[in-house]
């Protein structure tokens, strides 16, 4: 795999007019005024590819749910589910979820610490048998006042429309209280040091420019003892799947992408993007890099989909 | 405690050499660490061969964590995070973490709500109790690990005043109640929750674990007392004395007497009847040896009547 910055020949026909120009002047220009990156697998300027992405996401945004559902055939949803079970928050945790736009982690946070707040209570009921009538009714009073037991989730996004989509979505499913929406970038969050207990960023680590720029970002956040948590895309170890796992990418997907939401390009970009995204085991030392500690990752569908999880030690 | 950190499900492809891009630096950066503190007198485990690529060079610290309340303390952080000399390891602070969950056992049980309220009181976000597994297993196994660790440290003790001439030495059985009354009382401040805990040491993963902490404690016991068979011994008196104390915890998990005096009761009567045990097989024994002479000499009689001994 042709980690690095320089393109093949072939690779460089594949990506637009102005990547082959590029590749071709670059040697001869030696140092390059503006660094280069990669966007799917065309090279482009660092500044070009937040632009790029911006526009993917935006033009995606209405369609995004629907496009997830039918190109993983609603296996995404599991995965959400999982690394939420992985998380296991108790009440009171403060989340980030970074490139959460349209708030899948977030609604999933806000049940799952809904549960357990309802069990904790009921647990309280139990343990104390003989209350009186006004004890059980001041209980009930608490459950209501505070359901969801100090617990919050931010969500960041960078793309305002991405943030649109999931606030309607809130608006429409009844989430009320314990969800902020902010636009942010993930390398400089408009946060302060210290003050989140989980920071988790699902499907856009690879979409970042500067992967470790948000690593550290997402360090600087976090509290003593806070965990990181990434749920991507990742390297499938199985030969055979690996196989149909690209024809489906490469064949299937930018169709589907283009009857549905009627953007070729589009998924053309995110499903090189995942090819773009570094191996498993390289992950989790750029996470190592940034400081955590207990790094580990857990293959969802072997290796479809990772999980990487590290803790601010 | 095996907790394994690094739980790679993926078949790993092995000794990679990592082309890393030219994005990310190739040497670890000098991270300080925002919470493992320093532990001055501890002389750290080997550091592993990625020590090798700790650089001290010229590269500004730019991304130096916050302050905490512990104060910061600049570590050279390994790969895998084993730290320096003077630091604390990953383990050494889970450890600390799961005693101070302790204190939340009675209220929550042995639940990773518990382990989140340890790591609170400690500074730590709630989400370190995500470092755990989320059935309480760690929690569990490491309060038994710590009683062992002080019934052997009670015994060294008692056995150093018997040295010392200043106790007398008590008898076997004597020995043995006592040691398994001590053991049996660390479980009274968290007798509600005991049960939840043995059911959990009863999963399949932590059975291994649980029965290991378990023969390791009645080794030590006897070994106190004194026992220095070398022969089949060894293991009847280890499974005997097992059974003595599974039993006994089983009995004081439903016992509601004062100071549960029934179970340190039950616990003397299962002491003697095991002590009677020896006694008993010596019976059997020379029963068996009486019975068998007696039938030889039925034998050698009816031979006699039948005339089939006579010499011809």
């Amino acid at each position: 795999m042709a980690a690095g910055l320089g393109l093949c020949p072939c690779r460089a026909l594949l990506g637009g007019r102005r990547g082959a120009l590029r590749a071709l002047v670059r040697p001869a220009r030696g140092l390059a005024a503006a660094k280069e990156t990669h966007f799917g697998f065309q090279t482009v300027s660092e500044e070009e590819k937040g632009e790029k992405v911006y526009q993917v996401f935006e033009n995606v945004a209405k369609k995004y749910d629907i496009m997830n559902d039918s190109m993983s055939l609603g296996i995404h949803r599991l995965w959400k589910d999982i690394l939420m079970h992985k998380m296991n928050p108790s009440p009171g945790t403060l989340l980030l979820d970074v490139a959460g736009g349209t708030g899948d982690i977030a609604f999933r946070f806000i049940n799952y610490v809904r549960s357990i707040r309802e069990r904790q209570l009921q647990r309280k009921l139990k343990h104390h048998q003989n209350l009186s009538w006004q004890e059980i009714a001041d209980s009930y009073q608490e459950e209501a006042i505070k359901p969801l037991g100090d617990s919050q989730v931010v969500v960041c996004d960078i793309n305002k429309e991405m943030l649109k989509v999931g606030r309607q979505k809130a608006q429409h499913l009844g989430y009320s209280e314990g969800l902020s929406w902010v636009v942010g970038n993930a390398e400089e969050l408009p946060f302060d040091d210290n003050k989140f207990d989980v920071y988790t960023i699902a499907f856009g680590i690879r979409n970042v420019t500067h992967i470790d720029l948000a690593l550290q970002e997402a360090y600087r956040v976090l509290k003593p003892g806070g965990r990181f948590l990434c749920l991507e895309f990742s390297q499938v170890n199985n030969p055979l799947l690996s196989r149909l796992y690209d024809l489906y990418s490469f064949q299937i997907i930018p169709v589907l992408g283009e009857i549905i939401a009627g953007d070729w390009k589009s998924y053309q970009y995110l499903v090189e993007s995942i090819r773009r995204f570094p191996p498993q085991e390289e992950f989790k030392a750029m996470i190592e890099d940034a400081g955590f500690l207990k790094v580990d990752y857990q293959n969802l569908t072997s290796g479809i989909v990772a999980i990487h999880s590290g803790f601010k030690l | 405690m095996p907790f394994s950190c690094l739980k790679e499900t993926s078949d790993s492809l092995v000794s990679i050499s990592v082309v890393r891009c030219q994005l990310y630096p190739p040497q670890r950066a000098f991270h300080a660490s925002a919470v493992l503190r320093r532990v001055s007198d501890e002389r750290k485990k080997e550091p592993s061969a990625s020590s090798s690529q700790q650089h001290f060079d010229s590269h500004p610290t730019d991304h130096q964590p916050e302050q905490e309340p512990q104060g910061p303390r600049p570590s050279y952080t390994g790969q895998g995070g084993q730290e320096s000399e003077d630091y604390e390891s990953e383990e050494q602070l889970q450890h600390r973490i799961l005693t101070a969950a302790l204190e939340f056992v009675p209220e929550h049980g042995w639940t990773a709500e518990a382990i989140a309220e340890g790591a609170k009181t400690l500074g730590l976000s709630v989400a370190a109790a995500g470092m755990f597994h989320s059935d309480g297993s760690e929690l569990i196994l490491h309060f038994v690990s710590q009683c062992n660790t002080k019934l052997a440290e009670l015994l060294e003790q008692e056995q150093k005043l018997v040295q010392l001439g200043e106790t007398e030495k008590k008898a076997t059985d004597q020995f043995l109640r006592d040691a398994l009354e001590a053991r049996l009382r660390m479980l009274i401040p968290y007798i509600e929750k005991w049960p939840q805990a043995l059911s959990i040491l009863l999963l399949p993963h932590n059975i291994p674990s649980g029965f290991n902490l378990l023969t390791s404690m009645i080794d030590d016991i006897w070994h106190y007392a004194g026992d220095q068979s070398t022969d089949f011994n060894w293991y009847t008196r280890r499974a005997v004395l097992t059974g003595i104390y599974n039993t006994t915890e089983l009995v004081m998990m439903q016992d509601s007497s004062p100071d549960f005096e029934e179970t340190w009761r039950f616990l003397e009567n299962r002491v003697a009847d095991a002590m009677n045990m020896g006694n008993t097989a010596k019976q059997v024994q020379s029963t068996g040896e009486a019975l068998v002479q007696g039938l030889m000499g039925a034998a050698v009689t009816i031979k006699n009547l039948t005339g089939l001994n006579q010499r011809r």
